[in-house]
């Protein structure tokens, strides 16, 4: 069963078409992966699913219903947990959950237990006291993820939800979004880390300019790839590297340098090692390693944008 | 309900922010303080009258009018009148001159002759006007015994009051507000105004905040919202208003009259005004551009509407343009209630309020239409 649908969706500002004539479904209890670069059309997407705006083309169903024609029902089965971090500092994290929760309708003992219940989900129940302003910014991101989990909505959106936070915080916000997927709710998770979404999201969708480029799981869409070959080389220092001569060799699809390492995405049927490796040596950059990697979603939403997942 | 929830969340997020509850208590109270005792004397309608010394010699024969003299001074004693004889071959009109006495008073049969010192003009003519008094009564009572003798106990006993000589009269018998009575209405009404500042953070600071990301995904309604915040801004602004009356009345003993329920109904109006006001510029004039015209626009209310010195009778188009605003129409409503006990002097100011109120939140609904979000 589809827990969402979208057909043919369009969004104007003026004649800037932020989502072009966007379809795709999320099937139920899936953690749906939504990719883009800055400006793609992924936040304008979620805030028309999320009733925050409106389509200027299109339709979207939640469990079968139009949320313009039943923005009310859409609304209380959905919770989103913003990009930026929407909780009232001056109000402690049980009563932001609780004031949220009842938003949603929640009333009496119903809203206590299920306040106490989703700050205990993202662990903050012995913290429920507190106020945010004495939060770390992980304890922040999960009380954003709490305040918008206490209804027990049938589909969570998620933003972002581990941005500029610690190792610790986002493996425990990952390992929440799991749990919150075993207990029945489907997700559609945001993210800038390509580890993270290749990690926990069971199906992605590629979004770039408004449009879908590619939707499947991760095996899929690396598939798409398997006509074109990674190699990373490790160099002493990338410095010297004429990353436009190396582009400028047959086959050579894109290229990236970080410190010490040369990322070569290039046609597989082309051979042309010996090329790059001769441009290398050429620039002085004292070749260390040279290994092919198995294509990953880096690779295949560079291949599919032309441009890095962070640009 | 969720215009409680969200009424209730503003009204307990103001009243824990201690610092600024406690700011917005203490301005009106140190301006009350400050102009009511600065501006004391501009209010005053009364006029101190110093000690009154009568210096008299009595030469008076009668038995009959040396007995009523002495009963005339014993109701001047009475009234803190010091009464002294003057010693054989003193110099009376010296006695004045010198200022040792305020008046000289010479007492025959044939009548008093009176003295009095130019140089404290208010204690001389009241002493003047209480032996014109005398004298009068006495005349009538000499007549009195010539013509028929039988009237005359009744007529001297019903002079025995000593207020039959000094009665109180004032020009205006209306009530007046001293300084810090004025100031302590004037401030106030002129801080409810002032609470159109908070009611323009209301939505803009859920934006700044980021929380109107969530206040707009859940099902509530923009209506909703809207109620929610006009209720508990409103109640936060009312209950500081209520500490700075019930301070000013307590502390500084302002006169707010008998007449308190409907005091509070004007003042609770004038909040309304304020936060729809505040939050239809808000809506409207984004970011620090609604506070910049709302600075402006209180600024003249607050000098227009008599907060820092009453304005007098006006006429025309001055006083039509004066009438226009709020704070004008509050403190007019409010003297007429607190001074005259004028209940339905109220009436006009709450009904204002409450229109005024209403055409800035229809004001607020339209621009928020034409909104997406929040």
């Amino acid at each position: 069963m589809n827990v969402l649908e979208i057909r043919n969706l369009t969004k104007k500002f003026g004649d800037f078409a932020a989502v072009d004539n966007m379809t795709l479904s999320v099937r139920e209890g899936e953690i749906f992966g939504f990719l883009g670069a800055n400006g793609a059309g992924k936040s304008t997407t979620i805030n028309m699913i999320a009733s925050l705006l409106r389509s200027t083309k299109g339709e979207i169903d939640l469990l079968g219903r139009s949320i313009s024609a039943n923005a009310r029902f859409a609304k209380s089965n959905i919770g989103i947990v913003p990009q930026d971090i929407a909780i009232y500092e001056d109000m402690t994290a049980y009563e932001n959950v609780r004031f949220f929760a009842g938003l949603y309708g929640l009333r009496g003992e119903t809203l206590k237990e299920r306040t106490a219940e989703a700050l205990e989900f993202v662990g903050l129940g012995d913290k429920h006291k507190s106020y945010p302003k004495n939060f770390s910014g992980g304890m922040k991101r999960r009380l954003n993820i709490a305040c918008a989990i206490a209804h027990r909505p049938k589909l969570i959106i998620m933003d972002e939800p581990t941005v500029g936070i610690d190792p610790q915080s986002r493996n425990y916000i990952l390992n929440s979004v799991k749990k919150l997927n075993e207990m029945g709710s489907t997700i559609i998770y945001t993210s800038h880390y390509m580890e993270e979404v290749e990690e926990i999201c069971t199906r992605i969708a590629i979004v770039d300019h408004g449009k879908i480029i590619a939707d499947g799981t991760k095996e899929q869409l690396k598939s798409i790839i398997t006509d074109t070959k990674e190699i990373w080389i490790g160099v002493r220092s990338a410095e010297p590297v004429q990353v436009e001569a190396l582009k400028a060799i047959p086959g050579v699809l894109s290229v990236r340098v970080e410190e010490q390492t040369v990322m070569v995405s290039s046609k597989a049927e082309v051979g042309n090692l010996n090329r790059i490796i001769q441009q290398l040596i050429k620039d002085q950059a004292e070749i260390r390693s040279v290994e092919e990697q198995a294509p990953n979603l880096e690779a295949v939403f560079l291949t599919l944008t032309g441009r890095n997942l962070r640009d | 309900m969720n215009v409680l929830n969200i009424a209730w969340k503003e009204i307990k997020t103001g009243l824990r922010d201690t610092k600024t509850f406690l700011l917005m208590l203490a301005f009106p109270i140190v301006l009350i303080l400050i102009l009511g005792t600065a501006l004391s004397g501009a209010f005053s309608t009364s006029v101190k009258v110093g000690d009154m010394k009568l210096l008299y010699r009595s030469e008076v024969t009668s038995p009959q009018l040396a007995e009523y003299w002495n009963g005339f001074l014993k109701a001047a004693e009475s009234q803190g009148i010091r009464a002294v004889a003057a010693e054989a071959g003193a110099d009376g009109r010296k006695a004045v001159r010198d200022n040792r006495y305020t008046a000289y008073a010479e007492l025959g049969d044939n009548g008093i002759r009176f003295y009095g010192s130019s140089k404290v003009s208010i204690e001389t003519n009241i002493l003047q006007g209480m032996l014109t008094v005398f004298a009068d009564r006495y005349n009538l009572v000499a007549a009195a015994v010539k013509e028929n003798p039988a009237a005359v106990p009744g007529i001297v006993a019903a002079w025995t009051d000593a207020g039959d000589y000094v009665r109180e009269a004032s020009v205006d018998p209306k009530r007046q507000p001293g300084s810090i009575d004025y100031y302590a209405m004037a401030m106030t009404t002129m801080f409810a105004l002032y609470a159109a500042f908070s009611a323009t953070y209301l939505i803009q600071g859920e934006h700044a905040r980021k929380t109107a990301i969530r206040l707009s995904a859940a099902p509530v309604s923009r209506a909703e919202v809207f109620a929610g915040k006009i209720v508990g801004c409103t109640f936060y602004n009312f209950l500081i208003l209520l500490a700075v009356v019930l301070f000013s009345k307590l502390a500084f003993d302002a006169d707010w009259g008998s007449r308190f329920g409907i005091v509070l109904a004007v003042l609770a109006t004038e909040v309304l005004l304020a936060i729809s006001l505040g939050l239809a510029l808000g809506y409207l004039l984004k970011g620090e551009g609604s506070r910049s015209v709302l600075m402006i626009f209180l600024q003249i209310a607050s000098f227009a509407g008599g907060a820092y010195f009453p304005f007098g009778e006006t006429e025309g188009v001055i006083h039509l343009l004066l009438n226009l605003n709020p704070l004008m129409w509050a403190n007019t409503a409010l003297m007429k209630v607190i001074y005259e006990n004028d209940a339905l002097a109220a009436l006009p100011a709450i009904g204002l309020n409450a229109a005024v109120a209403a055409a800035f939140l229809i004001l607020a609904v339209i621009a928020m239409r034409k909104r997406e979000a929040l």
